[in-house]
Formats: structure tokens, C-alpha cells, sequence
């Protein structure tokens, strides 16, 4: 499920990003401008997920160091 | 990349609220649900990782005196290894900030802002945050600089406030299950200590690299001394219910009561961790900045600062839907993960950088 108010929020401030940052990047490498357009894109398709219910890099590594947890939770 | 130079005294000042700010609200009811009334030895144990950390940043540093960790694992691994090794850092640094972020949020809105959203309290902070990394590691260090005695002076009239409520019986019996527990209790606060490893993103930019051991270990000392000092406070007043309260200075501060003068000193607590939270988030978000134009060989860090910004409060949902998971995250995965990837990596870094540097030199003599 999507959750729109956090899709909207995010659509306005990568735009609010752009918008401003653009006239100082114009002048940096291509590689710059690169990835920071992309950086932004990873950050406004995330937002399309429902992260909060969603497993991620925080799960696996959960997965990972689970005989280390089990010991704290004696 | 980087042109600002800091001293190593403004490293320390940096690395002092990066590591306390988040411990002193929580670390106190962590080890005393395992340790009990020997709360105050945890973090003296937790400290020699602190040591330990300090000692192989600054090793490292030596070995490759004007690179980041990102840089040198290339040099030391290889490209390709290299390449992995710096991505797996920062698919460390930077959501491990984003649960600084969330834990940030949690606080503010649990004790203080009830109604208030709490995507908007973590966004304001990121906000402000990227203004202080955006000033550059100059501004992040006179920042840390200006917040000094407005984080720690609170802190020492609040031991003074507190003092007469101490009950020293609630200390003994001292080791009544033996050293287990505090060695246990040892463990959630020695991955506090294992942060220490951020100093290998502003030791290449001292003006006194030589100084950086020297002032590193006075850091953890510090901060030793400051989560000693908060852990015993909290039990002398509290007692054993210290293990039931998410935050504990906090109650402890809600219960002072001077001439009915200084009364609700809680928001005393509060702001001062706002202000050590702003410099933790700061320093984090710089590495994680800094680490990611490195990675991606910018010529800048400011162009990726404000993506990761949202990069930063997605990463603080991710997998949590509520502060509790959090919790839960930061005891039993936080302290192994951050021994792996700021000890025992760079250990291990340091050892093939060590050896391979003699064998260089054995087939050059031979």
C-alpha cells in the first residue's frame, strides 16, 4: 500500500531540492550533477513504498546477527 | 574535497557530544536491566573498546594520513574489494544516522511535542543539519565548539541539584552475581564506543594529525567518566525502577524539587540533548555525505548533501513502525554490528595494510 501524503511530501521537497540547488551544481562535473540526480531518484522512488511494514537492510542484517541478540534477550 | 582543517582539541569537542548525546538517555536503563546495582562498572569495561577503536582509527590514519576510510580500503583491498567494502560502510553509516534520526523523533514526541507529527520534529532536525554539514567540517567544529558548555554545565548542576536525594545503599551489595552482569551490561554501551571509528573522517583534516591519538583517547575517557557519572547518578536515585523507564534522566530530572524554585528540570535534560542530538546527526551526516562522494569519486561532498538528507529520514522508517522496534534494534543488533564494521573491519584492514607494507619492503632487500 502506498502512502500518499509521504509520496506527496517527498515529490514537493525533491522538487524544492532541485529548484534550488540547480543553480549552484550547473557549474560542477557531469558526474556530480549525475549523482545527485540520482541520489534524489533512489530517495523519491523509496518513498513510493510503504517503508515503515517494509523488510529492508536493517532486516537482514537483524537475520545476520541473530545468535548475537538472542543472547542479549536472555 | 574537504578544504576546512580543524584541530584535534575541535575533534575531541566534536567526538564528545557524537558519543554521549544519545547514550546518557538511554544506556543507564539498558545496563542496569543486566547489571543491576553494578550499573556504574559497565561503561569502565565498554571504554577499553572505545580504546581500542581509537588507537586502530588513528593506526590507519598513520598508514594513509590524508584518506578516509572509503579512500584506503581501495588502496589496501584493491578496486573491486575496495569498492564493496566502502559501499558496505555506507549502507552502515547512513541508516544507522537514520535511527539516530528516528530515535531523535521518538524522544521529542513521547516526552515533549505529544500532537506534533513526527515525521516533522526528524525533518526540521535533518534540515538544520544539512545547513551545519553544507557550512563544512570549519562550521561543524565551531558549532560542536559554541554547544560545549551549554551541554555540559546542565549536566554538572543537575548533580549537584540531585545530590540530596542520593541513596548510597542502593549500591550494595556490590557484586553479589560476580563481574557477569556488568560484563553483559557492557555490551549495548561499547557500541557507543565502537562510534569512536568517525574520527577516521576528520583526522585527515587536522592540523595537528600528530596530537589526534593524544586527544582521541582523553574522548573516551570523558566520556567514560560522563556515563559512569550518569549511570550512578540515575541509581542512586531511582534504585532498581531504573530498569523500567526508557529514559531515566529524564525522571530523575522531573523529580528535582529545590525551594520550590527549580522545579521540572526535565526540559534542562531535554534541550541539552536536542543540542547533543543536532551534533551527533551533524557528524554522522557529514561522514555519510563525505563517504558517499568519495565513494562515487565527486569533486565535491555539498551536491549529494541534500539527497541524502531525504535518503537520511526514509532510512529512519525503514523497517521500524514504531520507536519500540527501534529499541529493540538498537540492544540487540546495534553493538555487533558496530564492532564488525568500526573495529573489527578496520582491524582488519590495518593488519593486510601492516603486512603487506613488510613484504614490499622483504622483496625490495632481497
Amino acid at each position: 500500500m502506498m502512502r500518499w501524503g509521504a509520496f506527496f511530501a517527498t515529490t514537493v521537497i525533491v522538487a524544492l531540492i532541485i529548484i534550488f540547488q540547480w543553480p549552484k551544481i550547473k557549474q560542477n562535473s557531469k558526474k556530480d550533477k549525475l549523482a545527485f540526480f540520482m541520489l534524489l531518484l533512489i530517495g523519491w522512488v523509496l518513498s513510493m513504498f510503504d517503508l515503515p511494514n517494509m523488510a529492508g537492510p536493517t532486516t537482514w542484517i537483524e537475520a545476520l546477527f541473530k545468535p548475537f541478540g538472542k543472547f542479549m534477550e536472555q | 574535497m574537504e578544504k576546512g582543517k580543524i584541530s584535534s582539541l575541535q575533534m575531541a569537542i566534536m567526538m564528545y557530544p557524537t558519543i554521549v548525546a544519545t547514550a546518557i538517555l538511554g544506556v543507564p536503563s539498558i545496563t542496569a536491566m543486566y547489571a543491576k546495582n553494578d550499573l556504574w562498572l559497565s561503561p569502565i569495561l565498554a571504554s577499553f573498546i572505545g580504546i581500542l577503536t581509537v588507537y586502530i582509527a588513528y593506526k590507519l590514519h598513520k598508514h594513509f594520513p590524508n584518506q578516509t576510510v572509503i579512500q584506503f580500503s581501495e588502496q589496501i583491498m584493491g578496486r573491486l574489494v575496495g569498492k564493496i567494502l566502502g559501499f558496505l560502510y555506507l549502507a552502515f553509516y547512513i541508516p544507522v544516522t537514520g535511527g539516530i534520526i528516528r530515535g531523535y523523533g521518538e524522544f521529542i514526541v513521547d516526552s515533549f511535542l505529544v500532537k506534533t507529527p513526527i515525521s516533522v520534529v526528524m525533518a526540521s532536525m535533518v534540515l538544520l543539519c544539512a545547513f551545519a554539514v553544507l557550512g563544512g567540517l570549519e562550521v561543524l567544529a565551531r558549532v560542536a565548539q559554541l554547544f560545549l558548555p551549554a551541554f555540559t554545565i546542565p549536566l554538572i548542576i543537575l548533580i549537584f541539584l540531585l545530590s540530596p536525594d542520593f541513596e548510597f545503599k542502593n549500591l550494595f551489595p556490590m557484586f553479589e552475581d560476580g563481574i557477569m552482569p556488568s560484563i553483559k551490561g557492557a555490551i549495548a554501551p561499547s557500541g557507543y564506543f565502537t562510534e569512536f571509528f568517525l574520527m577516521i573522517f576528520l583526522l585527515p583534516f587536522l592540523t595537528d594529525g600528530k596530537k589526534g591519538l593524544k586527544y582521541g583517547m582523553m574522548t573516551v575517557f570523558a566520556v567514560m567518566m560522563t556515563l559512569v557519572v550518569v549511570n550512578l547518578i540515575v541509581f542512586l536515585v531511582l534504585g532498581e525502577s531504573t530498569i523500567s523507564k526508557v529514559y531515566p534522566l529524564m525522571n530523575v530530572s522531573r523529580s528535582i524539587s529545590v525551594g520550590n524554585f527549580f522545579e521540572n528540570l526535565e526540559s534542562i535534560t531535554m534541550a541539552v540533548w536536542i543540542l547533543g542530538a543536532f551534533i551527533k546527526i551533524s557528524v554522522f551526516y557529514y561522514a555519510a555525505a563525505l563517504g558517499t562522494a568519495q565513494w562515487l569519486n565527486l569533486s565535491d561532498y555539498r551536491p549529494v548533501i541534500w539527497p541524502i538528507g531525504i535518503l537520511l529520514v526514509e532510512f529512519s522508517f525503514w523497517s521500524f513502525p514504531s520507536g519500540m522496534e527501534l529499541g529493540r534494534y538498537d540492544l540487540v543488533n546495534f553493538p555487533f554490528q558496530g564492532l564488525m564494521m568500526q573495529t573489527l573491519i578496520p582491524m582488519l584492514l590495518l593488519v593486510i595494510s601492516v603486512v603487506s607494507k613488510r613484504l614490499v619492503k622483504k622483496s625490495k632487500t632481497s
